[in-house]
């Protein structure tokens, strides 16, 4: 049997048997679902919180809690329309239509419902019970000054809950209105914006009326709105509507290149972490004599490669399931096309391109400096001034994604270290064929460079025990 | 082809640095060969490039009568002076691992590595971590790890270092019994007892240079002749013989009674150390002839800066 495979086998067995990989394996996609989830569960599961309104003048309190009211109710029927976008398609429009000719709230929410119950009982099992984010309640005392021992968490409602804030509506010497909103979570402005925009629309009512316009005219006046549709030249004239459909796939490709960084410097880590602790156990020179340096260092490349690859695979089959469900399922949803977009050859065959070149390169350069290192301290002296390097293509993915032929981004794309990441961010943009092959060509270049590099050094390292503490020793008697 | 192992003008330059001068020696297949030396004189230097981890600068290895290659040194076992082995390994995963690496097939790799841990007292720490095992007991492992492909060539890089004295006895008798199974074993040591006590031959190095090639005995007899005494009381033996050329060290004191060592050279023997003690009246109680040993022979060989150790 092959050294190579020997030494790669070895190095796989040795890695799936780390209590750390299994956990990587697992938490990974924990931490994918908590990231996507948890902000939604969040936020179902947090009650209302309650608002107390304060003003010199009927009319601006009432106005401004209609709009805390008219604010639940769009969020409600957003979050109906979501959930059928999922589950029930065809019937979408009606429910929605059945929701927006109910006057109230919950009432609306109701007669959704009962379109659901008539229509599509299946999808009635998880129908949403959308609750408002605020509730305005009866402020429990005349000013400010007088509320703010419940503001602070001094004291509680006599319904025994906390008031979270407080709007505070009055005119100044002018008659202009000012909204003053008080509450302890200092970073949180929702409030006060819902009320400024509400508070807007009323003096503008107040401005129209002064010309003499009825406030059934201001309404009109409201509601109008531009349509707004994007065309990409590239495409026939039936599909150059720019949709989701096709956005989603540089949103995959982002999301794609954050995925294939960071797997491509975790595996590179541990290559770099699994030699120095070769070196530090004292095993190299025994392997020596039956693996040379650059069969080891293709036997190690090869053996996290593989363990990259089992990853990949566990990954690849519980999100490709999801994915191929959620593509099939949902073909009409924002998740479904999105999804779609992940499947997509040209990304996969990118990402694939881009995993096997990135990891090759940054692999063998990680490899190349473990074997001058005795230990992990003394690597980290060498990472840092390499992380910042390495940290480059991450700062040009998000330049990438707003403009993907930008000359910054397309020369960089042509810098072998940067290719794997910039190639998978621009793909949905559409690469021409000179600029697939030369940038490929390029890369496998510098990686053919980079191996016989670092086989260098990893042979000064391993073999003649080049280290950074001799080099520096040697430096300084010199 | 007797040799088992060749080296002709060996040169290793590290920069300006000589590691190994102008080295030549032979080893005879079936032998126990001793390279010796200090510290630093090229022992491991000389090793590795035997077993094609370092490339010579100069000069030219035979590997059982042919050149420096894969399959030449799959006959070899090698076992480094910097050892170590994958701590998270069972003790019978790791000597099966550089068993495969030798070319052993599967099978027989594990099925050896089981005989050579039961053989060796290890049987039941076979499936057990290396890192759980002790440091003794860790060496152990990588000795067997090395013999484990049945190789025609064991080379050995200061194999007793690190040893307590009952497996320093252990790791001769390994090593007796390797060579009496017909394969030619070399090990480097600066300890000179275990190389008068295993090997055939004995090749010396002293400042990256061979000082001596040649048999136990060949090198014994560039010794000078000893002789160890007795005088009674404080009477002064040294200062007393010294007049007449001889060079006498005390070595210690028992019983009231001062204890010498004699060295015969310059045409003095035994018996005419003899007479000049009976002329002189010194009051001996002890007069014993004795053989010089192989750590005396280097000293005349090198002189004392250049010495290994005479025991550790």
């Amino acid at each position: 049997m092959s050294p190579i495979f020997l030494v790669a086998r070895r190095d796989y067995f040795a890695y799936i048997g780390a209590w750390g990989f299994w956990l990587s394996l697992i938490t990974a996609p924990l931490i994918i679902a908590v990231l996507v989830f948890a902000p939604v569960l969040l936020a179902r599961a947090e009650p209302p919180r309650t608002l107390a309104i304060l003003s010199e003048r009927v009319e601006d309190g009432a106005h401004i809690a209609a709009a805390f009211e008219a604010e639940a109710r769009r969020s409600a029927r957003g979050e109906i329309r979501a959930y059928l976008d999922t589950t029930a398609p065809a019937i979408v429009a009606d429910a929605l239509a059945a929701f927006d000719a109910a006057p109230e709230r919950r009432a609306a929410i109701a007669a959704a419902r009962e379109v659901v119950s008539r229509r599509a009982p299946g999808a009635l099992r998880a129908f949403p019970a959308p609750s408002p984010r605020y509730i305005i309640v009866e402020p429990p005392a005349r000013t400010i000054e007088a509320m703010r021992p419940y503001l602070s968490g001094g004291r509680l409602l006599p319904n025994g809950e906390a008031l979270y804030g407080a709007l505070n509506l009055r005119r100044d010497a002018a008659g202009r209105p000012v909204i003053e909103y008080w509450g302890v979570n200092l970073s949180h402005e929702e409030p006060s914006a819902i009320a400024r925009r509400a508070m807007r629309l009323m003096m503008q009512r107040e401005a129209l009326a002064a010309h003499g316009l009825a406030p059934a005219e201001a309404d009109r006046l409201e509601t109008l709105e531009p349509q707004i549709v994007q065309f990409d030249p590239r495409s026939r004239a039936e599909e150059a509507q720019v949709t989701l459909r096709q956005r989603a796939p540089f949103y995959a490709a982002l999301l794609l290149s954050f995925v294939l960084w960071s797997v491509v410097f975790s595996v590179a880590n541990m290559l770099l972490t699994g030699v120095i602790e070769e070196k530090s156990n004292k095993i190299l020179d025994t392997l020596l004599t039956s693996v040379t340096p650059l069969e080891m260092l293709i036997g190690k490349l090869l053996g996290v490669a593989a363990v990259s690859a089992t990853l990949f695979l566990f990954w690849g089959a519980l999100g490709g399931t999801l994915l191929s469900l959620a593509a099939s399922s949902l073909s009409t949803s924002m998740l479904g096309q999105i999804a779609a977009a992940f499947l997509e050859p040209r990304l996969l065959a990118a990402f694939g391109v881009g995993f096997v070149a990135g990891y090759l390169m940054y692999g063998a350069i990680f490899l190349a400096l473990g074997s001058l290192c005795e230990s992990i301290q003394e690597a980290q002296t060498l990472l840092g001034p390499v992380a910042l390097v390495l940290a480059m293509p991450m700062m040009l993915i998000a330049p990438a994604l707003d403009n993907p032929n930008a000359p910054i981004i397309e020369a960089a794309s042509w810098v072998p270290l940067f290719t794997p990441f910039l190639l998978l961010i621009r793909a949905p943009a559409g690469l021409d064929w000179i600029e697939i092959a030369g940038q490929g060509a390029l890369m496998l270049l510098a990686v053919t460079v980079v191996l016989m590099l670092a086989a260098r050094v990893f042979k000064a390292g391993v073999v003649d025990q080049v280290s950074l503490a001799n080099w520096r020793g040697r430096k300084a008697k010199g | 082809m007797n040799a088992a192992l060749e080296a002709e003008g060996l040169v290793k330059r590290y920069g300006a640095r000589t590691a190994v001068r102008d080295l030549s020696f032979s080893v005879p297949r079936g032998s126990i060969y001793g390279v010796l030396g200090p510290n630093g004189a090229g022992k491991s230097t000389t090793l590795r490039m035997l077993v094609g981890v370092l490339r010579p600068t100069e000069g030219r290895i035979s590997l059982l009568g042919g050149p420096v290659t894969r399959e030449a040194l799959k006959r070899f076992g090698y076992l480094p002076e910097e050892r170590g082995l994958y701590r998270s390994m069972s003790a019978r995963g790791a000597i099966a691992y550089l068993a495969r690496l030798k070319g052993a097939p599967s099978g027989k790799a594990f099925k050896r590595a089981d005989q050579l841990l039961n053989d060796h007292g290890l049987g039941k720490v076979k499936r057990k971590k290396i890192k759980t095992l002790s440091k003794g007991m860790a060496q152990k492992v990588q000795v067997l790890g090395a013999i484990a492909h049945e190789p025609d060539v064991i080379i050995f890089d200061e194999p007793f270092s690190g040893l307590d004295p009952v497996n320093q006895r252990v790791l001769e008798d390994t090593i007796r019994a390797q060579a009496a199974a017909g394969r030619t074993v070399l090990f480097s040591t600066h300890v000179m007892e275990h190389a008068e006590r295993l090997c055939d031959r004995i090749l010396l190095i002293a400042h990256g240079g061979k000082a001596f090639e040649g048999t136990v005995q060949q090198a014994l007899a560039l010794a000078p002749s000893v002789a160890v005494l007795e005088t009674e009381g404080d009477y002064d033996l040294a200062a007393t013989l010294a007049p007449k050329g001889f060079r006498i060290v005390q070595e210690g004191e028992e019983h009231g009674n001062r204890r010498w060592r004699a060295k015969l050279e310059n045409g003095h023997g035994s018996r005419q150390l003899l007479q000049a003690c009976v002329e002189v009246g010194a009051p001996l109680s002890l007069f014993e002839p004795a053989r010089a040993s192989l750590h005396e022979a280097f000293v005349s060989l090198v002189g004392d800066k250049a010495m290994p150790d005479a025991a550790e």
